[in-house]
């Protein structure tokens, strides 16, 4: 045991390719399938491009990235929740019955329908956790009652129109000119505080910090990032509020989960909860944490799903059943890795499944390509996502995390 | 529960002195099954005590009393000469008696800081909940590591991604965070390859140095037993069958002794 006995400081080592690719560069391959899916259909269609389409293509995804957001909370501790969608559309109903029948104005109706989402998402996790019900079966089972909730919300006409009532505003306000990158700004100030703060507590503890890996780097990434998306919205209309919106949550998801000890205890949870019961974690409270912020989530891009549609219906929540919006939220969460099997994932990867999915959606309907092709296609990219992942686990011998 | 300001100086003592633990005459049933019978055994200061005994002897459930899982149905359990009453494990963590059990109850996901403090993480508070400080714990990790001798292991990869010998290692790490007095390991070889278990060997060593008692409980009779242990009690249903000072025995005597054969005999005096 002659190594174990030499007590100098651990260095920072060279890390390999694989053990790169195991951790810090798990989310290249989607990356990489992402820009090769922009260039094929770039060179299909010469609109793709334009920051028009750029735009709309941002804005097309939120809805279903958003959800992604908060189904991961809830796949991160090993649980699934299949009544989101159905949260989505019933809490949206709720909230434009509030609206239009009681008068209510949206800045009321908002934040209770997102508190009702909170509270049946809640409701599930206490089913899970104490009556031991599968989350798969409970959620299944509550996703259909609330589809048959929502129907009765609605009047004879099917339909709440929200036109003319605020709501619709949150689809239609954009932010521009020099006011899109005061947004900028302040989201890289925000960033660069943390990073520099993290820095500073290792400075003071006595620890040495890689400064062009741990500070330079990330803040330069997400200048470049940030400033590309701003230049590209800008050319069109404005950062769309609903964009802010999700780059906000993105960010707010990002810090509870690297940062927090309640994220800490998400992934814990999902890869062991029987070591973090052990470790004095309550696992009951953490999944109903998980949930809720799932269902309040949801509620949310429900919403936002109906100011852009300008009223609800039948078919607001993805339709009866959750349709494609459940099946695409669940999809954008795991293509961008998150894991089914709990414990893994990280908050970008609501972003890149959702660009992915709405990549595909706006360029084969550029293409002027069938609805039917694009499920294809959607559902084959999904397979293929995870199995390159697979490989990846495979040839670098790293389970990954 | 005992007088915790004690420091701990006080137990770097040569064994032979009070021991830290000392259980006399335990008894549990599990309903009708008479489990431990009138079983013994003391941990001394700086010591490592080998618990060996054939499948069902109680080894398990000895240890379990001693780490508060299980109550004794009779008998008198003392910490450092004075009689206490340990009802659960917090009881036990209290006295300053971890267990490292043999599942390790790690999170592979998790790195090796994260794992250290699962549960017990040094926190300030921010806007959106209680925010980690990482500096703190990697600072408080490093120092425990290098205690340990674990000074190049890293802090930074996934458990999950290192060996079980490296695992085991971090699980030994986590009970000794919080500077206990006495350390239980139920079966830390088992899942072992020979050079892995005698890391572990080892690192036992250098807590026992430190002043720690640590008890094992293990099947690895020849390699581990043998070679990294200080004391050796045999059970044999439930009871104590002999009691040897390592240096003086062989495995077969002890093996010998575990399945009842006529040689126990108390070689230990
Ligand atoms: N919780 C329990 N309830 C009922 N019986 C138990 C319980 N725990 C242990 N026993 C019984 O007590 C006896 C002693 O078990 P114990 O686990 O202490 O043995 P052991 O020496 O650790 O054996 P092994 O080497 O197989 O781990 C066995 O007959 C076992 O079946
Ligand atoms: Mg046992």
């Amino acid at each position: 045991m002659a190594e174990a006995i030499t007590s100098a400081p651990p260095l920072v080592r060279r890390r390999s390719i694989g053990d790169l690719l195991a951790r810090d560069l798990r989310a290249l391959p989607i990356v990489i399938g992402l820009i090769a899916l922009w260039i094929f259909f770039a060179v299909q269609s010469d609109v793709f491009l334009t920051a028009r389409n750029l735009s709309n293509l941002l804005v097309q995804s939120t809805v279903v990235g958003i959800m992604a957001l908060g189904i991961m909370f809830v796949l991160l501790v090993k649980e699934i929740d299949l009544s989101v969608a159905a949260i989505n559309g019933v809490t949206s109903v709720f909230m434009a019955k509030l609206i239009v029948e009681a008068g209510v104005t949206p800045w009321v109706a908002v934040p209770i329908a997102i508190a009702l989402g909170a509270f049946i998402g809640s409701l599930s996790a206490r089913w899970v956790t104490y009556v031991g019900v599968p989350s798969f079966v409970v959620t299944l089972g509550l996703g259909l009652a609330l589809n048959g909730l929502q129907l009765i919300l609605l009047p004879a006409t099917a339909r709440y129109s929200l036109n003319g009532t605020g709501l619709e505003q949150i689809a239609l306000i954009n932010i521009d000119g020099i006011w899109a990158w005061v947004v900028l700004a302040i989201g890289i100030l925000s960033f660069a505080g943390l990073v520099f703060s993290e820095a500073a507590s290792r400075t003071r503890a006595g620890l040495e910090t890689p400064m062009m890996r741990a500070v330079v780097l990330p803040i330069a990434a997400a200048t470049l990032f940030g400033a590309i998306v701003v230049a590209i919205l800008s050319a069109h209309k404005g950062i769309p509020l609903i964009v802010l919106i999700f780059g906000i949550l993105l960010g707010l998801g990002g810090y509870i989960l690297k940062q927090t000890q309640f994220g800490l205890y998400l992934y814990a949870v999902g890869n062991n909860d029987e070591a973090a019961r052990r470790s004095g974690i309550k696992v009951h409270r953490i999944k109903m944490a998980a949930f809720a912020i799932a269902g309040g989530v949801a509620a949310l891009a429900g919403v936002i799903a109906a100011s852009r549609t300008l009223g609800v219906g039948v078919f607001s929540g993805g339709g009866v059943g959750g349709g494609t919006l459940l099946l695409e939220s669940i999809a954008a969460a795991v293509i961008g890795g998150v894991s089914l099997f709990g414990g893994r994932g990280s908050i970008h990867a609501s972003l890149l499944g959702a660009l992915v999915i709405g990549t595909v959606s706006n360029g084969l309907n550029l293409m002027g390509v069938e609805n039917e092709i694009r499920l294809i296609v959607t559902g084959l990219l999904l397979v293929l996502a995870v199995s390159i992942d697979k490989l990846i686990e495979k040839a670098t011998g790293q389970q990954s995390f | 529960m005992t007088d915790m300001s004690a420091g701990r100086e006080r137990h770097v003592q040569a064994s032979g002195a009070v021991p830290l633990i000392s259980m006399r005459n335990i008894h549990k049933k599990f309903g009708s099954l008479h489990a431990l019978r009138g079983a013994s055994i003391d941990v001394h200061a700086g010591e490592v005590v080998a618990l060996v005994g054939d499948n069902g002897a109680g080894k398990s459930t000895m240890v379990k009393v001693m780490a508060g899982v299980h109550m004794a149905t009779s008998g008198d359990y003392e910490f450092e000469g004075k009689p206490v009453r340990i009802t659960s494990p917090t009881d036990a963590n209290a006295l300053g008696i971890q267990t490292v059990y043999q599942d390790l109850a790690l999170c592979s996901n998790l790195d090796a800081v994260q794992n250290l403090f699962l549960g017990r993480e040094l926190t300030g508070s921010s806007l959106f909940g209680r925010r980690i400080q990482r500096a703190e714990c990697e600072v408080k990790a490093r120092e425990v590591l290098k205690r340990m001798r674990l000074g190049n292991l890293s802090l930074t990869r996934p458990v999950g991604a290192m060996s079980g010998g490296q695992r085991q290692n971090i699980a030994i790490a986590r009970s000794i965070l919080w500077t206990p007095k006495v350390v239980i390991l139920d079966e830390p070889t088992a899942a072992l390859s020979h050079s892995a278990a005698e890391q572990v060997g080892d690192l036992i060593r250098t807590l026992a140095d430190q002043g720690l008692g640590i008890v094992v409980v293990s099947h690895d009779i020849h390699n581990f037993v043998v070679n990294a242990t200080d004391r050796i009690e045999v059970m044999r249903l439930g009871a104590n069958a002999a009691s040897f000072r390592t240096g003086d025995v062989t495995g077969e005597q002890v093996v010998n002794a575990m399945v009842g054969g006529n040689e126990g005999v108390n070689l230990a005096g």
